[in-house]
């Protein structure tokens, strides 16, 4: 009676796990690899190229469905069609769209795309539809060897560079003279195998070199009132590296308390930064970018820009002033100021006592100032004509503020030093800084 | 002159385009078919070949068919050129479904390929074999992928771990235990790079064998940062998953911090609160939603002591050490999964530290943007304190997509402050400025939001908000601008929603909005605005004097407004009237009178029947000369209280909490889409993997059941009653014993070597005697002209060979049973199957299985009946429309000749039924449905390929002329090993040693198909120990297309050792041909390793 009524219980529990493991088989039913299929649309919605990623073919349809979405659908990220997920970047009006039907970390979809892009406009120098198609078949071989039954694969530039060599002139002209020329590498990337795999195992240069760059970004509110709202920087440590053999490199900060958050190169390794901040990697051969960071509450920027607008009866007067602030110390170049005039103004008659200004037909004014003359404050002026039976002006344009300055970094970020472990023979290192505009709005 | 000119531009412009472009493939894009493509694919040179290849990727490319090239590109695989075979692979991959025949020309080639020294071809041919999308090569391709997970090379290892899931797409059950032991091994590998390639194949194939997880979990950990980012993502989740299945959610965290959150003393001590000072808890966080949020992640509800600490779990506090770090990623998937981790392990307290990184990957692709707004708008809507502080990184740039723009105001309402709101309402003045109206108007409702959240800033607002309105009103008028409306409807709103707390001392706010209404010219506004009037009609003591002429003004407006507003003016007149005050009771009835006159003759026919209702509703009040004169009939006492309950109701404050709550995993792509997508898991109940060293009695099923998972076996066995398990192990081999002691028996793949046990049998019931004769006597009725022709083709090369005689092998054939359901899954009733070599009596292409019944629960079990499921099929879910294609196989259910029904079965008592069944596909299995008691069970019925064909006897001569004609690629070969004799030969000394081997080997075919044995060749053995040499030739025809089949198994090596067996198939349908070499070599090996 004891041993029927234990069988029972035994019965029970088996059954229960047998109908998870049935539950579980139809679950998966629906698993199958990630992303399916990736198309590059022209920016008037014709497929450039397709790339099946599964055996589960995406028909080309979904791209003209998803052309024709209103515009308030079709410009969100992630969208769930009928049939598929849709993912999309937009990128030098190339759309990037990818399409899968189970559930998967969107990010990674979208990171991914990010990075299909950066290697594409990296390889064939631009991005643009004619570029594309120029080089599809150069194309096709990147998406095949970045991704692999729609699960990222070699994404790492410098390992891509070593598999799939990129257009140049010469192979261009090779290929014109013999007809042939492989832009196939029979051999593995020795990256791919080591520890390090952004690294190829063993690069030689007989001069050694590594240039450390500072290229910080500044973004900035200005509000109605004048009053700088927040001021922030966005900075990125580029090195670019030409290093024999397996360098061991750290990277110290004068002040690293000034750095709100970073985000590492997968290259650096956590556990110095996380007790003695130092930056301490092997790095990658060539370009690369190894760290970036943000820097909060700065209390200036470099300019200021000092726009007016008055309106009555039809008519607007408007002036803005840009001058120097805060002199950085540098020269501040490549000073442009660009705004949307509103829908309501119907014609605009603006000058400068100082650059061009340009007014494109879907009403983007441009500035394009330069640098700031030492005699006179660049002045922007003239008058918007308001379509007829409005009084006055109601919705405002904000003004967006390009500049660059060579030398310094803003954020106040400083390098102590840079050091090998193993000193190669004609080491040769230089350290460079930039700040320019990143997203410098100024309301009106 | 200058259109000469014009035109010597264009085509110098045109030129010097083409200059820029020579040397690349442009020429290629744009006339793809210039050129006849054919003679260049066969052409010599490898360059033209390229240039043929490279022309049809340009037509794939831009969408057309060339898969009619197909057999000329598949012979150019073997092209030494990686840019060729680069191509080549492209192309196939591309067509391979559509073309399976030509596509099984090419896997010959890759199978070189996989012995080539270079890592890169290797990785090719792996990845383009495994892509073909083939159940044919599918174990081709898995013993592919076993040998490359076992490469030197990273970089193929990592390509073997990629295809796994591959394999697993093609849903061949019999391979699953395989792949998911090689996922298992790949996860253990030393090399970061194939650890994140197989965590990604572990999330795709088996993210619930937890099992694999949990023998490598703190190497996976410390592994963790050197894995590449893509694997990363996908391993925390994995890791994840195992914690929480393995030790429960933490205690500390924030998940469960509704218990003991009080004792905790959270809310003194705690650093998160961004604003001690002001005392308002109600914004450290919002418990309700806390808790909502962790049920909505956790697939099951859960009882809270399954829980743990971070303090005591060595693996908890692994998990939340390896992640932090990653939070610097530069990759912002790594940094959300892993902020998503925090957010659920992690102690209170730590929370924050996944605050700024968050925040930094707003700094990121407008797209990226987007994702992690979303999924910081979860984190925020329950714990608003933690970005409390940082409400100045959601201001919003001018460059923002307008859905970025959206969602960075509803995180700023959210989020305000007592202290920061004074700011946040500053921006939001600017917002409302800006030429996008759209996002003008969010603002403004923003502002309503931010209002009802902290109470104590509405004037301030009010008074911007009624500004607004009577400029908007102004501008609005004028309706140049789309979206001003828009604007102005949400200021009104913002303006109710802020009134609705506390009406009374808004009094003269509410006589502003009324003095606007008639510069309000927007319908909708203009509405909610006359709503206010209904519902505010008697407050204080301003409005009801007013009364009177804001009605008489609806009154004489009511002509020129849209429906929606005189529907408004209808329900207001309506109200005002029931609350009337005595004095103006009079005027007012005439107004409302005049009012639902004009109603009753509107156009517009909601206005009517409203008007209708309303007259009939209010007809005593109408009747009557007082408001407050008594109503005589009790009828109309009761259309007094319908009216009063319906008109005369105040306004209860409605619940803010969004009706859309829906919560999925942080990072996952249902959160943004807002529902469950296919494939999404929440995370697997806590404590529900046991690990099994704790108990062994409970544990140990769940033990063998990992076992089994790695072992290959697709059943586990129950059965821990120790001492009759190695006798069910006998029995279940040999699959006709049918004694219905009710126990459960294991598959055949647990049995040991059978011809041993075999022998050790003492006891057979008759049935089985019964049965085994029978299935006998068909083989040999059948080939009845042939009868005894196994030892008469022995006897033919008697001259030559020793005499054997292996007649009695017939009574020794057991086919094989397998379990269709066991007694657990169906309260007591296990069913059998067995495939009969009979031949079926409707249709050539039906087999026919014998299903044996029984029941061994205690209860009698009425109308048992088995039935085709396709009916059940049709109708799926439309979830099933999403993935539609990996469905299509349901349109291939076969058709079934159904049992006759048993109308009782009692306990202990079995039957057999015959079914007759035609399977579509040799390889997917039947599904059907079982009924009984009344109930249904879905069950599947899997094809035995060794019984997709029948006996065909022929001669020898026959046999040697048919397999002359079937040279090349319709001969596949395959070796195995074989070992069921070797106990055989140790044992039986008496006996032959050849003879026992040829024994075995032919019980074993032909215990596992239906096959004639044709001919038995001895070799002519120098030594007695040496079998090599000898060779069993088998005959049979397909049954669905009658093409005859012939199989040749060719022995070598040492009689009382392992032999090695070469199995070859000759047959014209080379796909089916294939897959039954293949389950010849896997039966021949399977037992032998069992064996061991």
């Amino acid at each position: 009676m004891e041993e029927a009524s234990g069988r029972r219980s035994k019965l029970t529990i088996r059954s229960e796990r047998e109908r998870e493991r049935e539950r579980e088989r139809e679950r998966e039913q629906y698993r199958s690899s990630m992303l399916q299929c990736i198309f590059l649309l022209s920016d008037s919605g014709e497929v450039i190229l397709e790339k099946q990623l599964t055996g589960h073919r995406v028909d080309r349809s979904i791209c003209a469905w998803f052309w024709d979405q209103a515009d308030s659908l079709k410009s969100l990220p992630v969208i769930a069609s009928p049939t598929h997920y849709l993912f999309q970047i937009v990128r030098d009006g190339i759309t990037f769209l990818a399409c899968t039907q189970v559930e998967m970390p969107p990010l990674m979809a979208i990171e991914f795309l990010c990075r299909v892009a950066d290697v594409l406009s990296d390889y064939l120098g631009g991005l643009n539809e004619d570029l594309v198609k120029d080089n599809f078949i150069i194309v096709y071989e990147l998406l095949d060897e970045m991704i692999d039954n729609g699960f990222p694969l070699t994404t790492e530039p410098n390992i891509l560079r070593e598999m799939i060599a990129p257009p140049n002139l010469v192979s261009k002209m090779l290929s014109v003279v013999t007809g042939n020329a492989s832009n196939v590498s029979d051999t593995l990337p020795s990256g791919t195998g080591s520890c390090v795999p952004w690294r190829p195992t063993d690069p030689k240069y007989s001069s050694n070199e590594v240039y450390v760059d500072l290229v910080e970004e500044m973004d900035a509110i200005v509000n109605r009132d004048g009053e700088l709202v927040k001021c922030e920087i966005y900075g990125q440590v580029q090195m670019s590296s030409q290093l024999t053999g397996f360098p061991d490199l750290t990277l110290s900060f004068a002040n690293p308390s000034v750095l709100e958050d970073m985000r590492f190169h997968p290259c650096v390794r956590f556990r110095p930064w996380e007790s003695h901040q130092v930056l301490s990697f092997v790095p990658p051969d060539g370009q690369f970018k190894l760290m970036s960071y943000r820097v909060k509450k700065l209390k200036n920027t470099p300019l200021y820009v000092k726009p007016q607008i008055t309106s009555d009866s039809g008519a607007c007067r408007v002036s803005v002033l840009v001058g120097i602030r805060s002199d950085p110390g540098k020269t501040i170049e490549s000073i442009t100021l660009s705004f949307q005039l509103p829908h309501c103004v119907s014609s605009a008659d603006l000058s400068s006592n100082h650059g061009t200004v340009t007014i494109l037909s879907n009403k983007t004014c441009t500035w394009t100032i330069g640098r700031i003359p030492s005699d006179k404050t660049p002045c922007l002026s003239g008058t918007l004509a308001l379509e007829t039976g409005l009084e006055r002006l109601h919705v405002y344009p904000t003004f967006k503020v390009g500049f660059k300055i060579m030398g310094i970094a803003l954020s106040g970020l400083r390098i102590e030093k840079l050091d090998l472990k193993t000193i190669p023979p004609r080491l040769y290192k230089g350290f460079r800084a930039q700040t320019r505009a990143g997203e410098f709005d100024v309301r009106l | 002159m200058f259109n000469q000119f014009g035109s010597t531009a264009e085509t110098l412009s045109k030129a010097s385009a083409a200059v820029l472009r020579i040397g690349t493939d442009a020429h290629l894009y744009d006339d793809p078919e210039d050129v006849n493509i054919a003679p260049l694919l066969d052409s010599k040179f490898e360059s033209e070949k390229c240039e043929a290849l490279k022309r049809l990727l340009a037509l794939i490319a831009q969408g057309f068919d060339v898969s009619n090239f197909f057999p000329q590109v598949v012979k150019n695989v073997a092209s030494q050129s990686s840019e060729v075979k680069k191509l080549v692979y492209l192309y196939l991959l591309h067509y391979a479904e559509k073309r399976p025949n030509e596509a099984l020309l090419s896997i010959n080639y890759f199978q070189k390929d996989l012995g080539d020294p270079n890592p890169l071809v290797r990785a090719w041919a792996l990845r383009t074999m495994a892509g073909i999308r083939l159940h044919v090569i599918a174990p081709l391709a898995l013993s592919a992928v076993g040998k490359c997970a076992r490469d030197p090379a990273v970089y193929v290892r990592k390509c073997a771990a990629n295809a796994l899931p591959k394999l697993h797409d093609l849903r061949l059950e019999e391979h699953a235990p395989a792949i998911e032991e090689l996922v298992g091994i790949l996860l253990n590998d030393h090399s970061p790079g194939v650890v994140g390639a197989a965590a990604a194949a572990f999330t795709s194939i088996c993210p619930n064998n937890f099992s694999l997880i949990g023998k490598n979990y703190k190497k996976l950990c410390q592994i963790l940062p050197d894995v590449e980012e893509w694997g990363q993502i996908l391993l925390i989740g994995t890791l994840l998953r195992y914690v929480v299945a393995r030790h429960g959610l933490v205690r500390e965290s924030l998940m469960l911090s509704l218990h003991g959150l009080e004792s905790n003393g959270f809310y003194e001590k705690d650093g998160l609160v961004g604003d001690k000072k002001d005392g308002d808890k109600s914004d450290s966080f919002d418990a309700n939603l806390v808790s909502l949020v962790s049920k909505c992640y956790i697939e099951a509800s859960f009882d809270s002591k399954e829980t743990t600490s971070v303090g005591d779990n060595e693996d908890v506090k692994i998990l939340l050490q390896c992640t932090s770090p990653l939070l610097w990623s530069n990759n912002s998937a790594v940094v959300l999964a892993a902020a998503g981790v925090q957010w659920i392990m992690a102690p209170l307290e730590d929370v924050k530290k996944i605050v700024k990184p968050l925040l930094f990957l707003l700094r990121s692709s407008t797209a990226s943007k987007y994702v992690v707004l979303c999924n910081i708008l979860v984190f925020a809507k329950a714990v608003p304190s933690l970005f409390a502080p940082h409400f100045e990184d959601f201001f919003i740039c001018s460059s923002d997509a307008y859905q970025v723009k959206a969602h960075k105001l509803e995180m700023l309402s959210l989020i305000a402050t007592t202290s920061s709101i004074s700011s946040i309402l500053r921006e939001f003045e600017d917002y409302i400025k800006d030429p996008d109206r759209r996002f003008a108007a969010d603002t403004v409702a923003a502002i309503g939001l931010c209002a009802k959240r902290l109470p104590e800033i509405p004037t301030a607002c009010l008074n911007g908000l009624l500004a607004l309105v009577r400029q908007e009103s102004f501008a609005g008028d004028l309706e140049l601008v789309d979206g001003e409306a828009g604007v102005l409807v949400q200021a009104v709103m913002s303006i109710q929603t802020i009134i609705e707390r506390d009406p009374l001392s808004h009094e003269k706010v509410i006589v502003q909005l009324f003095r606007c209404l008639d510069s309000v010219k927007v319908a909708a506004a203009r509405a909610t605005i006359i709503w206010m009037v209904g519902v505010y009609c008697s407050l204080g003591h301003i409005i009801p004097r007013m009364l009177t002429t804001i009605t008489k003004y609806l009154a004489w407006s009511f002509k020129s407004e849209a429906s929606e507003t005189k529907l408004q003016i209808l329900n207001t007149a309506a109200k005002v009237l029931i609350s009337a005050e005595v004095e103006d009771f009079q005027m007012l009835k005439k107004i409302v009178l005049y009012v639902l006159e004009l109603g009753e003759c509107d156009l517009n026919y909601d206005v009517r029947d409203r008007t209708r209702f309303l007259k009939k509703m209010l007809s005593y009040k109408l009747a009557c000369h007082e408001p407050t004169e008594d109503s005589v009939a009790s009828q109309e006492n009761i259309a007094e209280h319908v009216v009063e309950y319906v008109f005369g109701r105040k306004l209860k404050p409605f619940s803010p909490l969004n009706l859309h709550n829906r919560f999925y995993l942080p990072g996952s792509l249902s959160q943004i889409v807002l529902h469950a997508a296919p494939g999404y898991e929440p995370l697997p109940k806590p404590c529900s993997f046991v690990v099994e060293e704790h108990d062994q009695l409970s544990d140990s099923g769940r033990q063998r059941e990992a076992m089994s998972g790695l072992n290959g076996s697709q059943e586990s066995s129950e059965t821990v009653d120790e001492d009759g398990s190695s006798e069910y192990d006998s029995e279940s081999y040999n699959g006709s014993d049918f004694s219905s002691d009710g126990d459960e028996r294991n598959d055949a793949n647990d049995a040991a070597d059978p011809l041993i046990q075999f022998s050790d049998i003492a006891v057979s019931t008759d049935q089985e005697e019964l049965r085994s004769k029978r299935a006998l006597d068909l083989w040999l009725d059948e080939e009845s002209s042939t009868s005894n022709q196994t030892p008469s083709a022995l006897d033919r090369n008697q001259s030559s060979y020793a005499k054997i005689s292996i007649g009695d092998i017939g009574s020794r054939v057991k086919p094989k049973s397998y379990t269709l359901l066991d007694p657990g899954n169906g309260n007591g009733v296990k069913i059998d199957y067995t495939f009969l070599s009979e031949v079926s009596t409707v249709s050539p292409l039906h087999v026919c299985v014998e299903v044996l019944f029984q029941n061994s629960s205690t209860e009698p079990i009425v109308e048992v009946s088995l039935e085709d499921e396709e009916a059940m099929n049709v109708s799926d879910s439309a979830e099933q429309t999403l993935v539609g294609k990996a469905n299509a196989s349901y349109n291939n259910v076969p058709t079934l000749i159904p049992m006759e029904e048993l109308s009782c079965l009692e306990p202990g008592q079995s039957a057999k039924r015959l079914i007759q069944v035609r399977f579509h596909h040799h390889l997917l299995p039947m599904r059907l449905s079982l009924h009984y008691n009344g109930k249904k069970v879905p069950v599947k019925l899997r094809p035995d390929l060794g019984y997709l064909v029948k006996p065909f006897s022929i001669t020898i001569e026959e046999f040697l002329s048919t397999e002359s004609r079937l040279p090349g690629m319709f001969e596949y070969t395959r070796r195995c090993t074989f070992t069921d004799h070797i106990k055989d030969t140790r044992m039986e000394n008496g006996k032959d040693k050849f003879l026992t081997i040829c024994e075995s080997i032919t019980l074993k075919v032909l215990s596992n198909s239906n096959l004639h044995l044709v001919s038995v060749d001895l070799p002519v053995a120098s030594t007695l120990e040496d079998a090599t040499g000898l060779r069993l030739r088998f005959s049979s025809k397909i049954l669905s297309s009658e093409i005859p089949l012939l199989i040749t198994i060719t022995v070598q090596g040492k009689c009382t050792e392992d032999l090695n067996l070469t199995v070859k198939i000759n047959c014209e349908e080379t796909v089916f041909g294939l897959n039954l070499l293949n389950r010849i070599a896997n039966f021949m090996v399977e037992t032998s390793s069992s064996a061991i």
